[in-house]
């Protein structure tokens, strides 16, 4: 017997996307090795704004899983508790001029077809859903599925509560620097810098950094950091209720401009502070702050929100989405490499598709028929294209 | 308030020893030189002024032609800098009646000199009215002239301990009692570093024995306060009780002692103010008190091209080593701004006394920093429910449950996961806290990563959205 | 020769201060030690660094909130409030 851990599947990311992996394979009975090379949630999960929704999603396999994945949150409050601050506050889209609104109903109604709730509200009724809301605005669409976690808290609960039952190991710190693999290229474990980790299945969750855990088992898999900026500003009596933000923002999720992009995303948290967002480039992994996008951010988010005029800007956080070139997220095995799975390239839904992901992951692990097709998701849809 | 300039040759962030010493030097050659400052009269912490004292100057600027090349901004805080091409821009807001005024200046070259803080570690009742911060209190008096309270006990580490208690009782107020952690014996072992620059400041300590003489104030070494009391829950201070305490400043069980007072300072060194300097990314080390420090050359000069920094940036060091690096900082800022054909070095024989003084200076600071450590094993070890982070109130139980149980092995994860250091104080207060109940030891990337403010001072929402449109 | 006071008004009360304090000092030269309560605990606060980096000594100056009591030098006139939780409206 080789030296070193064992386990029945190993899940490399500590991140809300790892965390649920680990959290339904344990469920399923299975002993599961987390690995990261830093704390729990300290990457892409660390710098988001934990965000739920299903009302950004274009009809289609993204759009079904986002669906099963807000389900699957409900419940899993029930199993790590309050503590991650899930709160099913609804989410309001606005149109600020009619053609804007317009677009928005004809995307509301093509989403409602795939089972998104999604009501239009105009004038006093819109306001008595966001009090603060600029009263100019021409509409907007509600939409009560939407909700917001504390994503670092519920990564960190799911793992430990595996831990306290004594289905999970959790290894912070912790560099994978190979995959190992037998006969057939199958997985038999993962190379740390510390030492070797022996599972027949190996779940990717690692984020930004997936296609580098791919290229360690010999595959290429296409995913790319896009930087976001999100402003903090100071704790605040509750003055927006739900996530709001404007039509511009659908479009930019979507979009494949590398250049700048920003529309505004406003939303209230449980301590107090708003969250602003979002900006979207493709810089790489470059830090490197630019003000003209804290500028254009608050302008945007003061056209939301006049009363904010006032509320002081505390401090900003940055991160990087792990995207693919089609903006779908990689998950389910690697027809390429027995016992790899990825669940990775989640772009900025990782926390909302987290709980299906994991959900998924697991059954396939299992040999059970997932919930969701998994065809449009699989690694191998890149075919040769060359990043 | 005042129009400020949008573009200058040297712009001196701090108007304290080290930044006034800089600026003088710096308008050497004519340069055009500004100095900002959020405080409303120059002198920094040390030189703080009054209204109705005489200016601060350094000793020996008496230039006057110089004074009239340096315009000094009070009131304004830098919260942000960014490197532009080949010049450096520092974001302004104006002070706290002019939150909305904002103002980028574009400068050449850049001098840091942003001091310190005391630093803190929490201690059960450290939240209550009464409790200040030494560095706080001597602020109050130096620059108001009003008391912290009636009847003080001074506590913490270092030799500062002193000064806050002679400014207290100079200024007529009474202190129960000088509270030092630490034990005398372990400057002994420091002496030889001590005793060049130590017999310098002898005649500052002989000061100092002689007031806690004439004014019979305990002075209790080994010895740390433990709780501090009110009538009720939350009320403010009405007593504190200090033990005796071991090496690594664990409580010895049976020697408490209490003392009835209305104030308490704390103050275990200080942590230098390093926002800019790590938003422009410069290369920083742990220095001998365990605090963060700016790296600098010979020249204090940063990893960064045209940013410089001195004073307590660099490692705190004190007041006089603070305006000897700001002199040499002001020298060297003249210096990267001739043009080529103008270049000269700096006279020799003055550079090499500089040197020499810094250098006996950083060794004496080096020295005392040892003799006076601030251990944080002790903290976990207190009841749950002392408050960490006093901003967004949270307690000692549950950042150790985020380390035990939810994983959190460094300050960020702490932060992400509690909130501790997320408030409006940006971790100023608890970072040394919450680092010190991380496994294991400090590493300067999570110090880095913690002095990592991307916004120095909370600024309007308003104002920002208008700045992109000027 | 006693220095001209100028007044201020804390809480509604009108208050003889010196010109040049800091707002904290002049508050606290009435005795006052704490004047603003915490978002969760409610518990008060008041002067705590004294240099304007740790926001402790946030009160409301002249109709705005969040001001940092030990940064502003007092103005005859102010009115200075005492204020509770997040912010005030």
């Amino acid at each position: 017997m080789p030296s070193g851990q064992n386990y029945d599947a190993i899940v490399i990311g500590a991140g809300v996307v790892g965390a649920c992996c680990a959290h339904y394979l344990a469920e399923a009975g299975l002993c599961v090795g987390v690995v990261d090379r830093g704390s729990v949630a300290a990457g892409t999960t660390g710098a988001g704004e934990g965000n739920i929704l299903v009302s950004d999603k274009e009809p289609g396999a993204e759009l079904d899983l986002a669906l099963l994945s807000q389900r699957l949150w409900t419940e899993l409050i029930d199993v790590i508790g309050s503590a991650c601050e899930l709160e099913a506050k609804g989410g309001i889209a606005v149109g600020y001029d009619p053609s804007t609104f317009e677009h928005l109903q004809q995307f509301a109604a093509k989403q409602r077809d795939s089972g998104v709730i999604a009501t239009e509200v105009t004038g006093g009724d819109l306001l008595a859903l966001e009090p603060h809301l600029n009263p100019e605005v021409a509409g907007a669409i509600y939409y009560p599925q939407d909700m917001q976690t504390q994503p670092m808290l519920a990564a960190a609960h799911l793992i430990a509560r595996g831990v306290r039952v004594g289905r999970i190991t959790l290894h912070t710190n912790t560099d994978v620097v190979g995959i190992r693999q037998g006969d057939g290229g199958a997985v038999t474990g993962v190379e740390t810098a510390r030492e070797t980790l022996w599972a027949p299945i190996v779940v990717n969750a690692a984020g930004t950094w997936g296609g580098q855990i791919a290229a360690m088992a010999g595959v290429e898999v296409p995913i790319l950091p896009r930087r976001g900026f999100i402003l903090v500003t100071e704790p605040l009596p509750t003055t927006v209720h739900r996530k709001v933000y404007s039509a511009q923002y659908v479009a930019n999720v979507a979009s494949d401009e590398a250049s700048l992009q920003t529309a505004a995303v406003v939303e209230g948290t449980e301590s107090g502070t708003i969250l602003i967002g979002a900006s979207r480039e493709r810089v790489g992994f470059d830090r490197t702050r630019d003000w003209s996008i804290v500028s254009t951010l608050a302008a945007q988010a003061l056209q939301l929100f006049p009363v904010l005029e006032k509320v002081a800007l505390m401090r900003t956080y940055g991160g990087f989405r792990p995207y693919c070139p089609d903006h779908m997220p990689v998950i389910g095995p690697d027809a390429r490499v027995p016992g790899l799975l990825h669940a990775c390239g989640h772009e900025g839904a990782g926390v909302g598709l987290a709980a299906a992901t994991g959900h998924v992951i697991a059954q396939s692990v299992m040999g059970q028929t997932t919930s969701i097709d998994l065809q449009p998701f699989a690694a191998e849809r890149f075919g040769a294209l060359h990043v | 308030m005042t129009e400020l300039a949008a573009e200058c040759d040297v712009l001196v962030i701090g108007a304290g020893a080290a930044g006034l010493s800089a600026a003088y030097e710096a308008a050497a050659d004519g340069n055009r030189v500004v100095v900002i400052d959020a405080n409303a009269r120059p002198g920094g912490q040390y030189h703080r002024r009054g209204v109705k004292d005489p200016p601060y100057f350094p000793a020996g600027t008496t230039d006057a032609q110089r004074w009239a090349n340096i315009a000094t901004y009070m009131g304004w805080q830098a919260y942000a800098a960014d490197l532009d091409g080949d010049l450096v821009v520092v974001r302004l807001r104006g002070d706290e009646r002019h939150r909305n005024d904002l103002h980028a200046v574009s400068t050449r070259v850049l001098v840091v000199a942003t001091g310190a803080v005391d630093r803190q570690l929490a201690i059960p009742g450290w939240q209550r009215p009464g409790v200040m911060a030494g560095g706080g209190a001597q602020s109050l008096i130096k620059g108001s002239g009003v008391l912290p309270g009636r009847r003080t006990l001074v506590t913490g580490t270092g030799p500062f301990l002193l000064a806050v208690t002679a400014a207290i009782v100079q200024a007529g107020g009474e202190v129960a009692a000088v509270i030092e952690a630490n034990q005398p014996r372990r400057l002994i072992r420091h002496a030889a570093q001590l005793m060049p620059t130590g017999l310098m400041k002898s005649g500052e300590a002989l000061k100092f024995a002689a007031i806690l003489a004439r004014h019979r104030i305990p002075y209790l070494t080994g010895h740390r306060v433990t709780e501090i009391h009110g009538a009720e829950d939350d009320a403010a201070v009405a007593s504190a009780v200090v033990h005796r305490v071991d090496e690594q400043w664990r409580p010895i069980e049976g020697s408490a002692r209490t003392f009835e007072v209305d104030c308490v300072t704390l103050g275990f060194g200080f942590t230098a103010q390093l926002d800019l300097l790590m938003q422009l990314d410069c290369e920083a080390v742990q220095s001998a008190d365990g605090g963060l420090a700016v790296c600098v050359d010979d020249n204090q000069m940063t990893s960064v091209p045209r940013v410089l920094a001195a004073g307590e940036t660099t490692g705190v060091g004190g007041v006089d080593l603070a305006a000897v690096e700001g002199r040499i900082a002001g020298i060297q800022a003249c210096h990267l701004l001739r043009t080529d054909g103008q270049r000269t070095q700096p006279d020799s024989k003055v550079m090499t006394g500089l040197y020499r003084r810094r250098g006996h200076l950083r060794r004496f600071a080096k020295a005392l920093a040892l003799s006076f450590p601030t251990p944080t094993a002790w903290v976990a070890e207190q009841t749950g429910d002392t408050m960490v982070c006093r901003c967004e109130e949270v307690s000692l139980t549950t950042v150790l449950e985020a380390r035990d149980d939810l994983g959190a092995t460094d300050a960020r994860a702490i932060k992400l996961l509690t909130r501790a250091g997320m408030g409006w104080c940006q971790g100023r207060m608890c970072s040394y806290t919450v680092e010190g109940l991380c496994p294991g030891p400090t590493s300067v990337a999570s110090q880095k990563a913690a002095a990592n403010r991307p916004i120095g001072v909370p600024i309007p929402l308003g104002a920002v959205a208008k700045q992109g449109r000027a | 020769m006693s220095d001209p006071l100028c007044t201020v008004v804390i809480d509604g009360r009108p208050v003889q201060v010196s010109p040049g304090m800091s707002v904290a000092a002049a508050m606290m030269s009435t005795g006052l030690r704490a004047w603003r309560t915490t978002r969760h605990g409610q518990a008060p606060r008041g002067l705590f660094c004294g240099i304007g980096a740790c926001f402790d000594c946030l009160v409301m100056l002249n109709g705005e909130p969040n001001v940092r009591a030990c940064l502003v030098t007092v103005e005859p006139g102010d009115a200075i409030t005492t204020q509770g939780g997040a912010t005030n409206d």
